[in-house]
This record gives structure tokens, C-alpha cells and sequence, in this order.
């Protein structure tokens, strides 16, 4: 069967009406989960899974799966608006969408981020289409040599995002890598820093962080300071319309992130964390004027968003081709199949090629229901921006602990999340990023147990991070972006 | 955190004592069960456990509803069992793992199985096969063994932790056969089942519904099964029990179980345990749970509490072993 053909079987299994309503339901309520800070896909789909038993399997894995995509375009929301990241990824988005709703141009923000998210996806599902096999061959390729100079290479590129000064952009990242260790180590079973604490053994809770050093910190510093609470009213619908300048500024992003994306969403994993900080540290790299950034560039929204939503087609890919979940929500939606009696593996796209182009073919649908969906309601969302902050604020907070709460169901994460707003608002005064700390809390124990591996399975033998050639095309990567600009420096002092 | 939670136990089941009679048994259960999973929505016993009491709720004619706490391998969803206990009405599913290997792999699981803990009945019991790369050319036991024991660390293996199942499975596996393997210790079977198949690894002991796809696909060999017995979901796997040399009486299972906070009533347990083993008898529940990659296992508490026992000695063993490297 051509590609084509498979296509149009698709498109036709997709387009039956007991299979798209349950596309439709599951995009809606994606993107609803989205917007609420913290509430993501995972709570969202775990609340779903016993609905999925009365129905098909076909079904039950595209309504998941427009959760899981949908959720993408309300973490935008969130981020833009109110600075309530609920992922890594959309802490990226933060970076410059946040400063363009200060400035009155939230509009703009919003509708860059939902063309660039449908624009990305669609790359998404093009790449997904053409290179299927070449990408699940990608991830059994991928050792822990691989990853753990990946990752090391994502967080060199990434370390100034977002801070002031370099020195700041590495201490954040540092405290992120220490924070990261806590729990149980993979590699020797050993706890570290628990304090007895069950609650701790696997690690802090990424919601809790997050939600903490971004919307606690920031609903504290709104709070002390009676001017930002000015700026929402400066709204109007016509700051919508992005201005010639901002049409010349967004395609080139969003093509550059949906590439990068596609790609690391295809790795089991941290993808979608990854590409999103990739997209935004090459386009404040490429772009002519990168002081910018931060204080709101509209690439810094584009590629990102782009990005994560690539991310979230691709990621796709090892699941459904090998069987093989790329993260925890993966394994969820694979659970799904599992009872129906459907053994996710190998065999599942020979075996039931409907599920896959049928998938594939809802993705599409899926983006499209989205994009016209979203943009209408543009327009709602700031207005949401018009609620006197003395009622905004506290729904913030108790939907951001109902967020945090809905993870593990644990009121120790309630406290926490307390505890980190606190730290992370003294980390608005000392101007230090936390979206960097964020990125080094979720690649730290990632290198440490992808680097210790290595050498495990090498015997100790260091030379096998330049033995394997990813390994070595990566360390390469890494020497070049460490020795770049020490060269631009010395071309200037000659 | 150990003294607040008693605390909360001491003053819950302080409550509940004023609030319910002593012969609350007879109308029991007069209000909705909660029954507390230690691992995520979708994962392999939440499923196991959402297949046995949706056909509870319908007996009991009360809902059921299964909260999930995931975290520490299972231990939390115990401990928030606890503190949620004494009204009769909280339960919980669990693996084998906090009930016979937890106590030793953590500082402080925060209960103690024998004390706190009333056995109600096993669910179901589920082997490991032990499966290598097609292309390793390793293609039966003896293969195995004989690759293995060239020397010390020859081959390399994949677990899902330090102490988790497959950890213990192929260390106890290696001490019957004579064998030291290098373990590389992974967070999910996705990571093992991706680092064998790509070669970076050599074994790894696996859930059969899990590696038979891969062997259907051509990418992976299945050597041996863990049971006692051949398991109706890989008829063809020959047991590793009385083959190349080992023991006959070999066996390693992975166990799911059906427990209640120790206050319970034990009418309340004899009324669960009639009924989730006549649930377990029904041959639709079997199939499923076959399809799921496990076999039931109905019994009595009693024989529960000696499995417990068992295993714990049995996996204390293997894990002194480990130490003692």
C-alpha cells in the first residue's frame, strides 16, 4: 500500500462520525485541561481511562491522543497571559510571550503562538508521514552515550536563555541539576536528600516546581507591585493583528522550530522539553538584534511553540511503531489498548494499519478543529485579563493547587508548591531565571544516569562517547559552541 | 512523617469508632469502596485492579472507586491506604514488591507488613521470560549460560531499578546457574526493551506479553520462562525450572494482591475474599486477565500471608547476595 493510499484509509476511518466526535471531544478538552494552570494532559487522560472501556480501541486512542496535542495549544494560553507554565516547554514560552502581554500585546502573542503551533504540527505530521521508519530506527539507535551527550549539548545551548548575566544562567542551571538529584538514584538505588520522606523517593514534583517558581512567584510579585496590575487594561482586540513587521519576523521561526522538534520529539523522553529550548536558544542566536529577547521578540514565541507541538506529532512515532511509549502519558494511552487486549509492539502497524493512518489522519483533523477553535477565542482569553486582580489572583492560586494536587493526589506537593513560590519570588527580586533551573531540574538526572550507563555498559571505558558516532557528532556540537564565542572574541580584541 | 500519620490513623479510626456501631458489618458496605492503587491510571495494575472491582461494585452493589497514588514502587499508595483507613470501607491492590522488598531496599516504608497490613487474596501472578537480540545469535538456555560464563560480566542485563523484579529475578537466576551479569539498571521496560533490541544491552528479564511481540516482529529470542509451571499466554517458552542445569523447583513470579488495612473486620475480609475469588473463577475475567499478561491466582488470606512470607525470605536472600558483592 502507497503512502497515499494509506493516507485516504485513514482520512476515511477518521472521518466516520462515531470516530471524529470522540476527535473533537478529545481536542476540546485538551485544550481546556491546557489553560488551567497545571491541570495537564496526564490528569486529564488518567480521568478519561475508564470511559475508554465502552468504547473502541481506534477511538479510545484518538481521543487521547487530541488530549494529549490539544493541551499543547492551552499551555500557551497560560503561559502568555499569566506566566502559569505547566511544563518545561511552555516555560519557554514565558520567556518573550509574558513581556508582549506587559506591553498591552497579548493579542499578538496568542495568535503567534496558535498559528505556530498549528504550522508545527502540520510539519509534525509531514515528517511523521515520510519518515516513520527512518525515526523509530532512530530510537533504538540512540544509546546512553547518545543521550548523554544530547542532553549536555541542549543544556550548553540553552544556558543563557532567559538570564541577565551568563554567571546567573549558570548558577540556575546548576541549582536545577542539585534540586534534580533528589530522590531515588537510578543507578545505585541510594536515596538522596529525603529526609525519610517517601513523598520525596521520586524526586520533586515538576508540576509543583514549576507552578511554584513561575505563578506563585509571580502572583506574589503582582501583589507587592500596584503597577503591574495596571497593564491588563491596555488591551484592545486591535493589538491582535500582528503589524508588517511581525508577519516579516514569525515564518522562519516557526519553520526552524517545527524542524528541530520534529526531530527531538522522535527521541523517547525529553523531545518536546528539548526542542522547545532549542528553538528559542537558534532564533535568539540567529537573529540580529538577540538583546531582544526576553523582553518581548515574537520569534521567542514562535519557535518555541512551533517546536513543542512538532515534538508532540513525532513522539508519536516510537509508540506506535515499536510500541514503545516515549513518556509517561504515552504508556497511559498504550494502557488504553492493553484493555482491549491489544499488545502494543512491533507488530501494530502491520497488524492494524486503520489505528495508524487512522491516528495520523485525526492529528490532522485534530490541528485544524484546534486552530479554528482558538482563534475565536482569543478574544475571551484577554478579556480574562479585565477580572480586578483581588479575584484573578486567588483563582489562580487554588486552580494551581488543584493543578499540583491532581499529579499525585499528595497534599505534601500543596505545601511545596507554598514553599517554592516563596524561594522562586525572591528569585524575581535577584532577577534569576527560573526557566533555566526548570531545564537543568529536568536534563541533570537525565545526564547523570544516561552518563553513568554509558560507562557501565562500556566497562568504565570513557573513549565510548567518541567511539559512537552520535555521541561524537554531539561532542563536537559542544566543543564548537564553547569555543564560538571566545573566537568572537578574540576576532574583535585583533 | 511516621508519627503525624499515626497520629491521623489513631484520630481517623478514633472517629469512625464513634460514628459507626460495632455490627456495621452486617449492612456492610453501606457506603462507596475506595481502593487504593500505588501506581498510575493505565499501568499494568491499575488495569488488573479496574478488571476486578468493577465486577465487585456490581456484587457489592456499592461504587468502587480506585484512587491511584503513585510513587516509591508502590509503597505510597499503601501509606495514603493507611491514613485513609478505618472506616471499613478503604482498600487497596499491590505488587509484590512492598509487601516482601520494600522494607529492605528503603530507609523507612512507613509500615510494617505483618502489623499493619490483612492479607485479603492474591489477584493474579505474572512470570518474567528472560529474552535476548535476535541478532545476539544466542538461541536457547544452554546458549545463554554458556555466552554468560565465558567470564565475569560477559553478559550485560536490564532492569526496571535497583530491587525491582526483573533486578532480583536474573540476580537469583545468575546465583541458581552459576553466573555474575552486569546489571544496568533502567527506569521503564520501554528503556530495556529499546536498549536490548538496539544492542546496547544483552538480556533483560521481561513481562511475556511484552517481549512475544518483539519475537513475533524477528528482533528478539525468548530463552526461558520464570513459572512452575507452562504460562497459558507463551505455551512455547520452556521453563527455566529443571532446564540447563537449574533447580527444578526454580520460580519467580511477580504477584498482584488484594489487601486491607489491619483494623479491618474480619467478617469484611472473608465477605472480599468470597467474593473477588468467585470474580476470579469467572472465565472472562481469566481471559482478559490473560491477555494482560497474567494468570489468576485466588486463595485464601491465609495463603496469602504465607506467600508474603515466603518471598520476602526468599528475595531477603537474593538481596543479601547482592549487598554482599
Amino acid at each position: 500500500m502507497s503512502t497515499w493510499e494509506s493516507l485516504l484509509l485513514g482520512l476515511s476511518f477518521a472521518l466516520q462520525p462515531q470516530i471524529l466526535i470522540y476527535c473533537v471531544l478529545g481536542v476540546l478538552l485538551g485544550s481546556f485541561v491546557g489553560v488551567l494552570p497545571g491541570i495537564g494532559a496526564m490528569a486529564a487522560i488518567s480521568l478519561l481511562l475508564p470511559l475508554t472501556f465502552y468504547m473502541s480501541p481506534e477511538a479510545a486512542l484518538i481521543m487521547l491522543a487530541g488530549v494529549y496535542y490539544g493541551a499543547q495549544y492551552g499551555g500557551a494560553v497560560a503561559s502568555i497571559l499569566l506566566r502559569l507554565p505547566g511544563t518545561p516547554q511552555s516555560a519557554v514560552t514565558t520567556l518573550d510571550g509574558y513581556p508582549l502581554t506587559q506591553q498591552g500585546r497579548a493579542g499578538l502573542a496568542l495568535f503567534t503562538a496558535m498559528i505556530s503551533s498549528f504550522t508545527g504540527a502540520m510539519i509534525g505530521i509531514v515528517v511523521l508521514v515520510v519518515l516513520a521508519g527512518w525515526l523509530s530506527a532512530l530510537a533504538t539507535r540512540f544509546g546512553a552515550a547518545d543521550y548523554a551527550m544530547m542532553m549536555i549539548f541542549g543544556l550548553v545551548a540553552a544556558s543563557t536563555i532567559g538570564a541577565t548575566r551568563p554567571v546567573k544562567g549558570f548558577a540556575m542551571i546548576a541549582l536545577g541539576v542539585l534540586l534534580g538529584c533528589i530522590g531515588t538514584d537510578v543507578n545505585s538505588g541510594a536515596q538522596r536528600f529525603t529526609f525519610g520522606q517517601a513523598e520525596l523517593l521520586d524526586g520533586l514534583n515538576l508540576v509543583a516546581l514549576a507552578m511554584g517558581l513561575f505563578g506563585v512567584a509571580e502572583v506574589i510579585a503582582n501583589i507587592r507591585n500596584p503597577e503591574r496590575q495596571k497593564t491588563a487594561a491596555r488591551i484592545s482586540m486591535r493589538s491582535l493583528l500582528p503589524t508588517r513587521d511581525d508577519l516579516r519576523r514569525i515564518p522562519l521561526p516557526i519553520l526552524r522550530g517545527g524542524a528541530l522538534g520534529s526531530f527531538f520529539g522522535a527521541l523517547p523522553g525529553t523531545g518536546s522539553t528539548l526542542s522547545a529550548f532549542l528553538a528559542y536558544a537558534t532564533e535568539r542566536r540567529l537573529s540580529r538584534q538577540p538583546e531582544r529577547f526576553g523582553k518581548g521578540a515574537i520569534e521567542g514565541v514562535a519557535g518555541p511553540e512551533a517546536g513543542n507541538n512538532a515534538a508532540s506529532i513525532t513522539a508519536f512515532t516510537p509508540t506506535l511503531t515499536l510500541g514503545i511509549p516515549g513518556d509517561p502519558i504515552m504508556a497511559l494511552m498504550l494502557g488504553a489498548l492493553i484493555i482491549h487486549g491489544i499488545q502494543p509492539g512491533p507488530m501494530m502497524l502491520e497488524a492494524r494499519p486503520e489505528m495508524f493512518w487512522g491516528l495520523v489522519a485525526s492529528f490532522a483533523i485534530g490541528n485544524l478543529l484546534l486552530i479554528l477553535l482558538n482563534l475565536p477565542l482569543i478574544g475571551i482569553w484577554i478579556a480574562m485579563l479585565r477580572i480586578p486582580f483581588n479575584y484573578l489572583y486567588p483563582a489562580i492560586i487554588v486552580f494551581l493547587c488543584l493543578g499540583v494536587y491532581s499529579v499525585r493526589g499528595l497534599t505534601f506537593d500543596i505545601v511545596l508548591v507554598a514553599g517554592i513560590g516563596l524561594a522562586g519570588y525572591l528569585m524575581t527580586l535577584a532577577k534569576l531565571s527560573p526557566a533555566l533551573l526548570l531545564l537543568g531540574f529536568v536534563l541533570g538526572p537525565l545526564i547523570e544516569t544516561n552518563l553513568r550507563r554509558a560507562l557501565l555498559v562500556a566497562r568504565g571505558d570513557p573513549m565510548v562517547f567518541l567511539e559512537r558516532p552520535i555521541s561524537a557528532g554531539f561532542v563536537f556540537a559542544i566543543v564548537v559552541l564553547l569555543l564560538f564565542p571566545l573566537w568572537r572574541l578574540w576576532r574583535r580584541k585583533a | 512523617m511516621k508519627q503525624s500519620t499515626t497520629l491521623r490513623l489513631v484520630l481517623a479510626s478514633a472517629l469512625c469508632s464513634l460514628a459507626l456501631p460495632a455490627s456495621a458489618q452486617d449492612d456492610w458496605p453501606s457506603q462507596p469502596l475506595r481502593v487504593f492503587v500505588g501506581f498510575p491510571a493505565g499501568s499494568s495494575p491499575d488495569v488488573l485492579a479496574r478488571v476486578v472491582t468493577e465486577k465487585l461494585s456490581e456484587r457489592l452493589g456499592q461504587p468502587v472507586v480506585i484512587e491511584n497514588r503513585p510513587g516509591a514502587g508502590g509503597v505510597i499508595g499503601i501509606q495514603q491506604m493507611l491514613v485513609s483507613a478505618g472506616d471499613g470501607h478503604t482498600f487497596g491492590t499491590t505488587i509484590n514488591g512492598p509487601m516482601t522488598t520494600s522494607q529492605r531496599m528503603m530507609d523507612d516504608t512507613g509500615f510494617d507488613v505483618a502489623e499493619d497490613i490483612a492479607p485479603v487474596t492474591l489477584l493474579a501472578t505474572s512470570p518474567l521470560v528472560l529474552a535476548v537480540a535476535s541478532d545476539s545469535g544466542i538461541e536457547d538456555l544452554e546458549g545463554f549460560i554458556a555466552a554468560a560464563g565465558a567470564e565475569p560480566d560477559a553478559l550485560s542485563y536490564g532492569s526496571v531499578g535497583q530491587g525491582s523484579g526483573a533486578h532480583l529475578t536474573a540476580e537469583l537466576f545468575a546465583a541458581e546457574a552459576g553466573l555474575s551479569m552486569l546489571h544496568i539498571p533502567f527506569t521503564s521496560y520501554a528503556e530495556v526493551t529499546t536498549s536490548i533490541i538496539g544492542g546496547e544491552i544483552d538480556a533483560g528479564f521481561m513481562a511475556p506479553s511484552a517481549a512475544l511481540s518483539f519475537v513475533e516482529a524477528g528482533t528478539m529470542n525468548v530463552l526461558g520462562i520464570t513459572s512452575s509451571e507452562p504460562f497459558g499466554q507463551a505455551p512455547d517458552v520452556p521453563l527455566i525450572a529443571g532446564s540447563a542445569g537449574l533447580p527444578e523447583d526454580f520460580r519467580a513470579e511477580l504477584w498482584n494482591a488484594f489487601i486491607a488495612p489491619a483494623d479491618t473486620d474480619e467478617a469484611i475480609i472473608a465477605r472480599l475474599n468470597t467474593e473477588i475469588t468467585d470474580i476470579l473463577e469467572d472465565p472472562g475475567v481469566q481471559e482478559q486477565m490473560l491477555g494482560m499478561g497474567w494468570q489468576v491466582a485466588p486463595g485464601t488470606p491465609e495463603s496469602m500471608a504465607e506467600r508474603i512470607a515466603v518471598d520476602t525470605e526468599m528475595w531477603g536472600a537474593v538481596i543479601d547476595r547482592v549487598e554482599a558483592q
